[in-house]
């Protein structure tokens, strides 16, 4: 992960609000109706359309990849688990929107880890 | 109809007015530490491919000689006051690395940033820097790439399908590209998961007969 205090705050502060809109989204367009597979394969495009929306506004200030790239996972997983969820029963908007969070969070922390894992110098003709 | 190059500097004219204040600032911001760290090696004379609107410019070591080329005029212009304020010899020239004049072995260094998620032919324009360093002279690049990972790669593939529209590939496998292109790669330095990378490659010393 980027060490620096700002980007570490910024790119969890994002992955958070990501999170809850796509949650609320998919809270909203989702009813106990749907069967649960349509309401996930929905849910996650939409979430990686609004992970894009916001990362937009916010890529002059925290970078290109290191933002647009959680911002597009974050909207993918939240959307389509606050769908699934919703599908199988009704939530409240705040549980939505927790789960939205928790997705979030649980999102920018795996990412963190998978950078931690790839980056890192290679130094032979064979560096992939 | 209209050539590879007429469309890539008509996308990149577009792009031009706005370029500085889209993402790309934050992202400059971001990675300054790692391609002043990069630039740091500059020596000799060098080749700097597509200088855009400029905004490397202020992370490069001053007095270098360098010699840097973009097919946009309207990114040229952009460029103009950051060029004007460099500190060293700056020559600044409208051109396309797939059909660029200069005489083989011309360049000790050649350096690029983010730069071969854009250009047409990517191995074509590999070869093109090839030619024009000198033997043993080095490729610095800062680039983003494919993953090779799940669920970036897939990502970046979905990514690419509308950038590539506008502007930049987000899963090109430029480590294989300059490979193919013929440099032997000497480090890759990942800076953001597989994605973000400096690439340094080395054009390898014929031997005498």
């Amino acid at each position: 992960m980027d060490h620096r205090l700002f980007y570490v705050v910024g790119d969890f502060l994002v992955s958070l609000l990501i999170g809850m809109v796509a949650g609320l989204a998919a809270w909203a367009l989702v009813g106990p109706g749907w069967n649960m597979w349509l309401a996930m394969a929905a849910m996650m495009p939409l979430g990686m359309v609004i992970g894009m929306l916001i990362y937009f506004p916010l890529g002059s200030r925290l970078g290109a990849m290191e933002a647009m790239i959680p911002a597009m996972y974050t909207g993918m997983w939240a959307g389509m688990v606050v769908g699934m969820m919703e599908a199988m029963m009704p939530l409240s908007l705040r549980h939505a929107l927790e789960m939205g969070a928790a997705c979030g969070i649980a999102e920018i922390i795996f990412i963190w880890i998978a950078n931690t894992i790839l980056r890192g110098v290679t130094r032979d003709s064979k560096a992939r | 109809m209209a050539t590879q190059a007429e469309i890539t500097r008509a996308k990149w004219d577009k792009l031009a007015p706005r370029f500085d204040s889209m993402a790309s600032a934050g992202a400059e911001k971001r990675w300054k530490p790692f391609k002043s760290a990069l630039f740091s090696h500059m020596q000799g004379k060098i080749l700097f491919l597509a200088l855009g609107t400029g905004l490397d410019i202020p992370a490069w070591p001053k007095g270098q000689d360098i010699t840097a080329i973009d097919i946009s005029p309207k990114m040229l212009a952009e460029a103009q006051p950051r060029i004007a304020a460099y500190e060293g010899a700056l020559s600044a020239e409208l051109m396309d690395v797939h059909a660029m004049p200069f005489a083989e072995g011309t360049f000790d260094q050649v350096y690029t940033s983010c730069t071969f998620c854009s250009v047409p032919d990517p191995v074509g324009g590999l070869k093109a820097l090839h030619r024009v360093l000198k033997p043993g002279g080095q490729l610095f690049m800062f680039e983003h790439t494919g993953s090779k990972h799940y669920p970036f790669r897939q990502m970046m593939d979905l990514m690419s399908l509308l950038s590539e529209k506008v502007g930049p590939a987000m899963n090109r496998d430029t480590v294989s590209n300059v490979r193919a292109a013929g440099f032997q790669i000497t480090e890759v330095d990942n800076i953001y998961l597989d994605v973000v990378k400096t690439i340094k490659a080395v054009k390898a010393v014929e031997p005498s007969a």
